[in-house]
């Protein structure tokens, strides 16, 4: 098992390496200034974020980014319990939140510039934005798709609505939460750097920025890596926060676990959950305007 | 004890009616069962019963008092029993579920969940999650935790369906001696025919859309068991009456 393990560890190893020997060859021959050989990227990561920046920059757009994505599944979270119990209230918003999902996070950046101001606030007030919608939307139809025998067990036995709500219908909307906030943090963690291109004064975007103006390169390169290695330590946080919490619905639906005659039933149906595939395409499209979540607001599945 | 006078319910407005003029009363410490061809209507009636939704017409009431929402005191064993399961709940984490918001404490209810395992043979199963288990299995979850509900009043809906005739044996006479230690009510939904006459002490055949075709005594002794008892000529007699009630053409249908 643990064998098994080390091998697929290392089997997932081959190709990064092969890709990084592979750049370095090319970049040592090619001698491009716009792409510097490995050893000149490393040099000036290390440098640059081991660990002299951490505190200047790194940590104030984390902070920035953390703030703001935990805002975002707050009020996701909240307003799409109400939503997704409320119909009416969801048919009367919706064209609202449908408008405001559409509109590009970015182009709020002068508004929210003007509002709050060059500080932290208009960074974290953009990121809250953007990275709201997947939580809403996923929150609201995941409220809504709660198997009705459940809700109509905890109504026979009288359960009193405020615990039907926090101890029914959120831990059976989890699923569709979680795969909610994982949009939102691929989305955060753009709009992060995206905020820190305009009116910035730290951050690793704005370091990035400025490397790029003053041709300094290798330290452009340093600060992208390091952007990339940002993303890929919060979605691996992610995932094992999802496994802990979700573990019932991974074996429920069968992954991991021995099939089970309820498992092959519960596969016959459709489930709508936000695929990996359709969270990576949010994550292409997440800059440029809204992510993709399922079905608008009123539609509802049952009365 | 419960009184259901005209009770009818029609899904869609305009629509066919699920149920149509349902009128029979159960009193205390009863057990009736209730046979009927598959969607005449059982559900759509236990639905009501149980306050889960509202009749188009007709009243039922429950000692003395209408019933307009889920009336205390009363356990649904449900039909979908597997959809009727937390599954991020253990199996004892199900059946303890609904007793704190009963007014338990932590450990009346823990010896009521252990309780209530142990009488549907699943002691040793507290800790696994429902989908570990085995269709039968999850039902006696459900089972359980209506039992440990301690409810005056049991609404069961083709419980028994999914288990074996070995362990559907054992949960018959489980429940029967439930009924006769804890006093209770219950109006049981089945299928079968022979489940129907050996429990009960009155089978309600329905007939769609659902209203009582015809009430059958079951003038059995009331000490059952499952082998005399269904040896006796009388058993025979009944579940004869009882197929042929079903299977019987309606004259009374309004
Ligand atoms: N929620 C609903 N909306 C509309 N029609 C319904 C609904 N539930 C049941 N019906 C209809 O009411 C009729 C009776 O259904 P019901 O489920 O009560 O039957 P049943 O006697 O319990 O059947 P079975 O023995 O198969 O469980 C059926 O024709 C069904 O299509
Ligand atoms: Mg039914």
């Amino acid at each position: 098992m643990i064998r098994a393990r080390l091998g697929d560890w290392a089997l997932a190893l081959v190709v990064p390496l092969l890709l990084l020997v592979g750049y370095d060859l090319w970049a040592r021959g090619a001698g491009d200034f716009f792409f510097p050989p490995l050893s000149v990227i490393g040099g000036n990561f290390a440098d640059d974020w081991l660990f002299e920046r951490v505190p200047t920059d790194l940590l104030p757009s984390l902070a920035r980014m953390l703030a703001g994505y935990a805002i975002a599944v707050a009020i996701g979270v909240v307003a799409g319990m109400v939503l997704g119990s409320l119909r009416t209230l969801a048919i009367a918003l919706d064209p609202v939140l449908q408008f405001l999902r559409a509109l590009p996070p970015p182009t709020l950046i002068p508004v929210s510039l003007l509002v709050f101001g060059a500080g932290d606030s208009a960074k974290i007030f953009l990121i809250a934005l953007g990275a709201l919608w997947p939580v809403l939307l996923n929150t609201v139809d995941g409220v809504r798709g709660v198997d009705p025998t459940v809700l109509d067990m905890a109504r026979s036995y009288r359960i009193p609505a405020r615990a039907r709500l926090l101890r029914v219908v959120l831990p059976a909307a989890l699923p569709r939460i979680f795969a909610g906030a994982r949009t939102a943090l691929a989305i955060a963690i753009i709009l992060m750097v995206v905020s820190e291109l305009v009116g910035a004064s730290n951050g690793v975007g704005h370091t990035v920025q400025l490397a790029q103006r003053g041709f300094n390169i290798p330290e452009m390169w340093a600060g992208t890596v390091l952007l990339g290695l940002v993303g890929f330590a919060f979605n691996a946080l992610f995932v094992a926060v999802e496994r802990r919490a979700l573990g019932w619905h991974h074996g429920s639906t069968g992954r991991g676990g021995a099939p089970t005659r309820r498992t092959r039933l519960r596969r016959e149906r459709p489930r709508p959950v936000l695929t990996p595939t359709r969270t990576a395409v949010a994550v292409e499209s997440a800059a440029a305007g809204p992510a993709p979540t399922e079905g608008s607001v009123p539609d509802a599945r049952r009365q | 004890m419960l009184v259901v006078s005209d009770l009818s319910k029609t899904y869609a407005p305009g629509g066919e009616p699920a149920m149509a003029g349902l009128d029979f009363t159960v009193g205390e410490r009863e057990f009736v069962c209730i046979v009927g061809s598959s969607g005449c209507g059982k559900t759509t009636m236990l639905r009501c019963l149980s306050g889960l939704i509202p009749p188009t017409e007709g009243s039922i009431e429950l000692e003395g008092r209408a019933v307009q929402g889920p009336p205390e005191d009363m356990a649904y064993v449900f039909q979908d029993y597997s959809r009727s399961l937390l599954p991020w709940q253990t199996v004892a984490g199900n059946v303890s579920f609904p007793l704190k918001y009963k007014g338990l404490s932590k450990a009346e209810a823990a010896a009521a969940t252990e309780e209530a395992l142990a009488a549907v043979g699943l002691a040793d199963r507290g800790r696994s999650y429902p989908w570990q288990l085995s269709g039968g299995m999850q039902q006696r979850v459900a089972i359980a935790r209506a039992l440990a509900y301690k409810p005056r009043i049991l609404l069961m809906d083709e419980p028994f369906a999914s288990v074996d005739a070995q362990t559907r044996a054992e949960l018959e006479d489980l429940l029967l001696d439930i009924w006769r230690r804890f006093e209770i009510t219950v109006l049981f939904v089945t299928h079968d025919i022979d489940e129907a006459v050996y429990l009960s002490q009155r089978v309600l055949v329905l007939h769609k859309p659902a209203h009582v075709f015809e009430a059958i005594d079951v003038d059995l002794p009331a000490e059952r068991d499952q082998m005399d008892t269904k040896k006796l000529p009388r058993f025979g007699e009944l579940r004869s009456r009882v197929l042929a009630s079903l299977r019987a053409p309606d004259t009374t249908s309004a």
